[in-house]
Parts: structure tokens; sequence; C-alpha cells
């Protein structure tokens, strides 16, 4: 124990070395070292002068097609012109690139849950194995929620809020990974939409199956039959809350982690932020999304 | 008049923002301490209490997260 104590902090140690290196070797915050071929093909070893402009910075990360706009990069985006007139036809020139990285990171997120689906297929024993332990607890942690909020009869609720969960906590943990051009997707606005349109459209679906057309068109003149419009803008404002709350958190997680690693130069706090507002912000949110989903499916079927 | 429509919006977005987050922070707290207050009366319902906790203070926060959209929208789209 004591033995990989040490070696922990021996990497560390190793690690702060080498940061401190790097600050000395590009000696000042505002010069970066370059290292490597520059276009003449000869090998450089220098330090540059560059500006961070912090607005520059948001806007790249946020609006890159209004970035591409301004600083007319956008045919060569990526490389090949094909790909972006592929999407521009289809969304449009205002949308081509925010709309190619949504579908990438979407495209990747289902991989991953694809992948984890199929390796934890083939361990599956009688006496199970450490993955199977993990996911039979999510299940069974959130069969007992369903349980407990739409009573033993509602179980075959189960799939769709495990599943919701962890599509939306994927979301959020997948801007963790340090590759260049990994977003959060649920930080754009139309992912969010998309799932609380779905269970508001499921909550519906299940309250014309339980109660019955009629008495769902009268429950709408509840209490009396001029609320009835309130009733219905009660029914839109639910979508625009839960789909709301959730893109605002993740939005606003990542821009106060863009800001903060920008002043301080991409030193250490950063790590810190991201434990925060990545993991800690996104798990809280990913469970508050299913619950508030559950209740609203709740109170819908309750007699 | 350009710039003073700019600096209006940057000032308005710095006033949503401060003025949104007095709510919600006033009625988290109101929350978490009425559920310390839960938890010490009956510590057996631990978990029905931190689920219930987090759900209300989610919701209460909602309006913070519609100021901080509307700053947003003040800041990059003006």
């Amino acid at each position: 124990m004591a033995q990989k104590k040490g070696s922990l902090l021996r990497y560390l140690f190793l690690f702060l070395v080498i940061e401190v290196v790097l600050i000395v070797l590009s000696s000042g915050l505002n010069k970066q070292l370059q290292v490597g071929y520059d276009d003449t093909g000869k090998f450089v070893f220098q330090n540059v002068e560059k500006e961070y402009d912090l607005q520059d910075k948001i806007q790249e990360e946020f609006q890159p097609d209004e970035y591409a706009k301004q600083n007319g990069i956008s045919p060569k985006f990526y490389g090949s012109s094909a790909l972006y007139d592929f999407f521009a036809k289809i969304f449009g020139k205002a949308n081509a690139i925010s709309a190619f990285n949504l579908i990438r990171m979407l495209i990747i997120v289902d991989l991953v849950l694809l992948l984890v689906a199929f390796l934890i297929k083939k361990q599956l024993f009688e006496k199970p194995s450490k993955p199977q332990i993990i996911f039979e607890m999510i299940y069974t942690t959130f069969e007992d929620f369903v349980k407990d909020t739409l009573g033993k009869e509602k179980l075959h609720f189960t799939p769709y809020i495990v599943t919701l969960f962890i599509f939306i906590w994927t979301c959020n943990m997948i801007g963790l990974v340090p590759i260049p051009g990994f977003m959060e997707p649920t930080r754009n606005l139309n992912v969010p939409l998309g799932l609380g349109i779905m269970a508001v459209a499921v909550v519906h679906y299940m309250s014309i199956k339980t109660k019955g057309l009629g008495k769902y068109l009268k429950d709408f003149t509840q209490p009396l039959p001029p609320m009835t419009p309130i009733n219905i803008v009660g029914e839109f404002s639910k979508v625009i809350s839960i789909s709301f709350r959730l893109f605002g958190n993740i939005l606003g997680g990542a821009i106060i982690v863009l800001v903060v690693s920008s002043l301080v130069k991409f030193i250490i706090l950063p790590v810190g932020l991201n434990l925060f507002f990545g993991i800690f912000v996104g798990t809280i949110q990913a469970f508050v999304f299913t619950m508030l989903a559950l209740t609203y499916i709740g109170v819908e079927i309750a007699e | 008049m350009e710039q003073i429509a700019r600096a209006a919006a940057l000032l308005g977005a710095g006033i949503c923002m401060g003025m949104g987050a007095l709510g919600p922070g006033l009625g988290e707290g109101f929350v978490a301490g009425k559920a310390c207050e839960g938890l010490a009366r009956s510590p057996e319902n631990a978990s029905l209490i931190t689920r219930t906790m987090l759900v209300g203070q989610a919701v209460s926060e909602s309006t913070g997260i519609y100021s901080l959209v509307i700053a947003l929208l003040l800041i990059f789209s003006t």
C-alpha cells in the first residue's frame, strides 16, 4: 500500500516538474512554445507571441458558423468542401458546421452506448460478473423509483426511464474526453428540446390510453371551464422548462470552464472546474431530467 | 448609437444575471435547510429526502437558468 502511494506521489511530482519546465521554457505566460516543422519543412524551436482573445475563442467554440463566416474559412471546413456542401444543402448555410458537429457527437455517443451494450451482453452469467453488478444496480435503483412513483403494475416504464438517464449522462460526460472538437451534444438546444418533447408525448399518450379520450379532454377544463387556455399553456411550459434546464446548465458550465481556463492559461485549475461542472452537474442534471419525466407521467396516470 | 446599444445590452445582461440568481439562491438554500431538518428527525428516510430535495432544487433553479439564457442572448446576439 505504501509502495503504491509513493509511486502516485512520484507521478504527481513528475507532472508538476513537467508543467514548471514548460512554463519556464515558454518564458512568460502569454507566449507559446512551438516545436515542430514550419511551412518550409525546417525544424523550428521558438517562442511565439500568442494573443488570446476571449471573445474570439468563445465565438469559435459556441457559434462556429458565425466564426467561419467572419474569417472566411467556411468552404474548406475539415479539409473537404464536399462534406460542407452536403450539410449546407440540408441544414442551410447558417447552420452547416454546428449541425455537422452535433450529428458527429450524437453518432459517437450512440456508438459508445452500443459498444458497452454488446460488451456487457457477452458477460451475462448466472453468477454475476463485475460490470453486470454495476449495470444491474443502476437498473434496480431506477426500478425502485418507478415502483415508488407509478406503482407495481406500471413497471414496464423502467426501460424508457433508464435509457433516458444513461443517454443524457453519456452525453454530458463525453465533453470531458480531451479530443479537439468534442463537445456535449446537450449543449445544443435541439437535443434537450427533442428529449423533452418526447417525454411530454409519452405522458399524453399514456394519459389517453389509461383514461380514455373523453376523460382526457375533460381534464383540460378542470377545475373550471375558463381555465382551459391556462392548462394548454401549462403543457407547453412543461417542455420549455424541462429542456431549457438541461441546456442552460450544460451550456453555462461549458462557458465558465472555457472563460476561467482561458484566464489561467490552461494550468491545473480547469481540472477541478471540469470535476464540478462536468461530472457533478452533469450527473445531477441527467438525474433531475429523468425524475421530472417520471413525475409528469406519475401525475397524469395517477387515479 | 451602435456602441450605446451594445453597452446597454452588456449592462442588461449583468443586471439580469444578478437579479435572476437571487431567487434560486434563496430557494435552494431554504430547501437544503429543510432537508437537513427532515434528516435529523428521521434518518431512515435519507434516500427519499435527498431525492426529493434534488428535484425540488432543480425546479426552483429554473428561473435562474432562464435568466442565464437571456443574459447569453443579450451578450452574443446584439
